[in-house]
């Protein structure tokens, strides 16, 4: 942290107070933990790759670029929460609809072609714009019809996965082009993974927007009460639906990243449970699961933690399936210390002790 | 016509909601009968999906009240995975007894409820993301008691399996000349049981009374004397019970634990609660629609399935499908009462 | 008012039942008209679709089988789950169809809908994967291939290969990314290496399940890379897995090949259904595969003309099988005391 000591405490006071706090002590306690039992994990590698092109490897980079899907899908996920006070849980297989399209396009029919049919780029627009239809139609739902968010993006959660095989007709179409895979690995030349500075860039465009436009503004207080936003001369169904157009964007650009990973795609198993990962951290980044403000640093830490706690389990050699009930056991922890109830329990007994300690001093 | 709109119009929410999701199932299931014949016209059909879906039916009356309390629970199908497993790793590795076996997926069931009911009511977090860690715990749990899937060979337990009620008369002779004898499971005798419990719960009961109300307003019901924190509670323990039941009953179905098991099976729950004409809001719902809703979602599947329509994915998207008319329906009610509530 | 709905409710009621019990008289002449036709109705339930390898086995059963050669092939896509192919045999039995084809996602608990497809007189013709029942009348027939004939194919051509190039047994460190656990080719295939190591002395490093995609194989083979530095064989149990492993090897800056004394790692796997394993093949990015043949539906649909003419087909049929090889100088494998041919991938093919 910062190396001057009286800005040092103000620092210190001021993360206390934001939500930073939880990520960055959660984080503490995974590298703490981490650094006792091996610390041979935050040994990073300089290797080469298969072309000869430096690449850096290690836990930490995993970390960074599996970490990177996550970070951006928590992006929208953060507005989406924000405005409309619920989650979106079809991410995942929308995620595998935008990745099928993104194939589909640059295979042009063919599933094994040995070029690519069209720039990835075109490919791009036209999966963003197919995600981006499909946070439209959660939007229109939940907007329009007043339907819970979670239940209105149930739907898609049902038919992604069966939407994306039937855009291939069900085949497994494969992407030989080594152009295609640095969008999920490497760019020759570049030891650092690609996911890790597209996750960067959408960072830097989002606090940009929020920095120089109203969207942060107008989705907290649509969040915070729907009806005194209305009476201020704002569209709280507007801003719903685009916080859901947004996090479709925020899909497309994890699809690519997804898809560009493996040249491929397998519909059932793409993203599986991202939708899950994507809620815990904008509640791992202390923000209301039921609307309102938020911190969009903090849900990006918050990606990265879980990332971490991931890879942690990865390496301790827990089981990818049974990873998730450590997972479990760690959010129950998080939610219940974060708990108001909790919460106004710990500062009473705080306070009792100060107190002791104040009457003992008296004493 | 006008008489029926008009009766139409003097029903409440959740009765037309009811009527609206038995009249679309016979509907369903005649044109099934009339268009698709062959297999939709045996008795055995309907009581195949009945077998197949007894566990669902159970899981559904438990999401239904955890929604008509206004709370939702997502750990269903984790829960029903780790009963398989548990009482598969008991029976066989242990030789363990069947009662026992019962006894233990109750146990896990309660479990699950107790503590999640704890955490939503008493501490005040939010039931999804509680229910969510529960999903996770219980998914992870069951690949942790065993890894790898098997098939249980306990004696006793593969009689029960096997035990089978034959409906008289209702079985027929297929083409080669074979008698094929209509028949339920024991999982469905043990689901309509819980259907009548739970319809007489909600509708009999002050707890059910109570449920509606807290679902309803949390505010007016607690002015009403209502102990909402605990009616919540109960509705979440109630619907882990129900869990480990139906867990149990989708045990018998298949006699086998696996991880994968009833895999999604938290979103067809929650997805026959909503075609039955239970409100995510609150307060409104119904078990009878519920029921109904669950052979709803297995008719479509079934004529999805004997349609021709063969591959895998169109089964998603006509459920997905089917969701969607049913929540603009409902939204579309909830617009209508607001209106009339404002005249 | 709700004694209204509970009016309409019983009105509706009647008239199911009513339908219901005309459905049920009507049975008899329903079976008659089906009698008449033709056309062989086939209910076939297939795992799913989670490699090339089961893509090609569905197309192959439904070109064998098509209307056009005068068969009704109703298919249904368990999705991996069997629970969902009991509840599609049963279905079938209803639909009364002639033949159930079947191919198991897992090998036991099949007894039970098998023993009412039985009882219903519908002959069950199994492909691909084997069952577990402890009456082996209740299926007519098997068509698949001897998963475990095919790994010790693929492990004797390793032997040969490192007698060959003079490599120790001891310096053969392999790791297995195996197949669905309980699925026959894995339990097949995995006895087929396990038995190989202790036979030859080879070091068999680590085996983790790569559930047949490319996906987890890539998972599974990037953890092996961290956890072991001395990998020189990673034997896939089909392709997909294979696919997966050879990216995560080039990803860590390691070239595949069968060239294991200069730091290559050599890859083996099944399969080799789709042109682009054996492309790999040919560029030696796979060492060697060992074919597992889709092509069941021609000798699935003569069985069923056998069976239809009153015939009794074999009981087990294996189809076919060869090794895909290029650049080794092995042209032909004795395993059990039999000849085995080897077919070396070209250019010009």
């Amino acid at each position: 942290m910062s190396k001057d000591k009286s800005n040092g405490s103000q620092f210190w006071n001021k993360i206390k107070r934001s939500q930073m706090l939880i990520p960055l002590a959660a984080l503490l306690i995974m590298v703490i933990f981490n650094l006792i039992a091996d610390p041979s994990f935050f040994a990073i590698k300089l290797g080469y790759s298969s072309a000869g092109y430096p690449v850096l490897s290690g836990y930490l980079m995993t970390i960074l670029d599996c970490g990177s899907e996550l970070a951006i899908l928590a992006i929208g996920m953060t507005l989406v929460t924000a405005a409309c006070g619920g989650q979106d849980i079809s991410v995942g297989a929308t995620i595998a609809v935008g990745g099928s399209v993104m194939l589909r396009v640059l295979c042009g029919g063919n599933s094994h072609p040995e070029t690519m049919q069209a720039p990835i780029i075109v490919a791009f627009i036209v999966g963003a714009l197919a995600t981006m239809a499909l946070g439209a139609f959660n939007g229109v739902l939940v907007a329009k019809f007043k339907i819970q968010p979670m239940v209105a993006t149930l739907i898609l959660f049902t038919a992604g996965r069966s939407i994306a095989a039937w855009v291939n007709n069900n085949e497994l179409p494969i992407i030989k082009d080594v152009e295609f895979t640095y969008f999920g690995g490497f760019i020759p030349g570049i030891p650092i993974p690609t996911p890790f500075f597209i996750a960067l860039g959408c960072g830097i465009i989002i606090f940009l927007v929020l920095k120089f436009t109203n969207l942060g503004l107008y989705t907290q207080a649509v969040g915070i009460n729907e009806s005194s936003s209305k009476l201020n001369g704002l569209n709280p169904d507007f801003i719903k639906f685009l916080s859901f157009v947004i996090l479709g964007l925020c899909v497309a650009v994890a699809a690519l990243i997804k898809v560009s990973r493996l040249s491929t795609i397998n519909y059932s198993v793409i993203a599986k449970d991202i939708e899950m990962d994507a809620i815990l951290a904008v509640a791992l980044g202390g923000n209301k699961l039921s609307g309102g403000k938020f911190n969009m640093g903090a849900s990006i830490l918050g990606a990265y933690v879980i990332q971490f706690l991931t890879t942690t389990l990865y390496k301790f050699d827990v089981p990818s399936d049974a990873l998730p009930a450590y997972k479990a056991i760690v959010v129950i922890a998080l939610v219940v210390m974060s708990a108001p109830s909790v919460r106004e329990k710990l500062q009473s007994i705080k306070k009792s002790l100060s107190s002791k300690k104040v009457s003992k001093e008296v004493a | 016509m006008k008489k029926l709109s008009e009766k139409l119009r003097s029903l409440s929410d959740s009765n037309l909601l009811l009527t609206i999701t038995v009249v679309v199932f016979f509907l369903m299931y005649i044109g099934a009968m009339i268009f698709e014949g062959g297999g939709f016209l045996k008795v055995q059909t309907f009581f195949n999906i009945l077998n197949a879906n007894a566990y669902l039916i159970i899981l559904s009356c438990g999401m239904s009240i955890v929604m008509i309390c206004g709370g939702i629970d997502i750990s269903v199908g984790g829960v029903t995975a780790l009963v398989c497993m548990s009482c598969a790793v008991y029976l066989d590795f242990h030789n363990g007894n069947v009662f026992v076996a019962v006894l233990l997926a109750i146990a896990i069931g309660l479990a699950f409820g107790l503590v999640q009911g704890f955490l939503v009511a008493y501490l005040d977090i939010q039931p999804f993301i509680v229910t969510l860690a529960g999903m996770f715990f219980a998914r992870g749990m069951t690949t942790i008691v065993n890894t790898k899937p098997f098939n249980v060979e306990n004696e006793a337990f593969v009689a029960l399996k096997n035990a089978r009620i034959e409906v008289p008369g209702m079985g027929y002779y297929n083409k080669a000349g074979n008698y094929v004898a209509a028949y339920v499971e024991i999982g469905v005798i043990v689901a309509l049981i819980i259907v009548a419990l739970m319809f007489f719960l909600l509708k009999k009961t002050k707890l059910g009374r109570a449920f509606y109300a807290v679902g309803g307003n949390a505010q007016s019901a607690l002015m009403l004397g209502i102990n909402v924190k605990r009616t919540r509670f109960l509705s979440q323990v109630l619907c882990g019970l129900l869990a480990g039941i139906g867990g149990f009953v989708y045990f018998l179905h298949v006699g086998s634990g696996a991880s994968t098991h009833a895999a999604g099976a938290e979103m067809n729950a929650i997805a026959s609660s909503i075609i039955g004409g239970t409100m995510l809001t609150g307060g409104v719902g119904n078990i009878i629609g519920t029921f109904f809703g669950v052979l709803s979602l297995a008719t479509i599947q079934n004529i999805v399935s004997s349609a021709g329509l063969d591959q895998a994915w169109w089964t998603g998207i006509t459920i997905a499908a089917m969701l969607c008319i049913f929540l603009i329906i409902q939204s579309v009610v909830i617009a209508r009462k607001k209106k009339s509530v404002k005249k | 008012m709700r004694f209204l709905v509970k009016k309409r409710l019983l009105l509706l009621a009647l008239v199911f039942s009513t339908m219901l019990a005309c459905a049920c008289g009507n049975n008899h002449k329903a079976s008659n008209l089906t009698v008449d036709k033709e056309r062989i109705i086939i209910g076939f339930s297939q795992v799913g679709a989670e490699s090339d390898w089961r893509y090609a086995n569905t197309n192959s059963m439904k070109e064998a089988l098509s209307l056009s050669n005068g068969y009704e092939l109703i298919f249904d896509d368990g999705q991996q789950k069997q629970s969902n192919q009991i509840t599609a045999i049963r279905k079938f039995i209803q639909q009364e169809v002639d033949y159930i084809v079947l191919a198991p996602v897992t090998e036991s608990g099949w007894d039970t809908v098998l023993q009412e497809a039985k009882d219903a007189n519908i002959p069950v013709i199994l492909v691909d994967r084997m069952v577990d029942v402890k009456d082996d009348s209740l299926f007519t027939c098997w068509v698949g291939s001897d998963f475990e004939l095919e790994a010790k194919k693929v492990t004797a051509w390793l032997k040969q290969y490192c007698d060959n190039e003079e490599i120790n047994p001891e310096e053969v460190h392999i790791v297995n990314i195996q197949g669905n656990i309980g699925a026959s080719a894995q339990i097949g295939r995995t006895k087929g290496i396990e038995d190989a190591c202790k036979e030859y002395g080879w070091d068999l490093v680590d085996e983790v399940c790569g559930d047949f995609t490319q996906a987890k194989g890539r998972e599974v083979m990037k953890e092996f890379l961290k956890q072991y530095d001395n990998i020189n064989v990673v034997y896939c149990e089909n392709d997909n897995e294979a696919f997966g492993a050879i990216e995560a090897i080039e990803d860590a800056g390691i070239k595949v090949g069968s060239d294991i004394k200069n730091g290559e790692i050599m890859v083996l796997s099944f399969d080799g259904v789709n042109k682009t394993a054996l492309e790999y093949v040919k560029e030696g990015k796979i060492s060697c595969i060992g074919e597992c043949n889709p092509d069941h539906g021609p000798r699935v649909r003569s069985i069923i003309d056998t069976l239809h003419m009153g015939g009794k087909p074999e009981k087990l049929q294996y189809v076919n099988e060869s090794l895909f090889v290029s650049g080794s100088n092995i042209t032909s494998l004795i395993v059990d005391g039999q000849v085995y041919p080897i077919t070396e991938i070209t250019d010009e093919e």
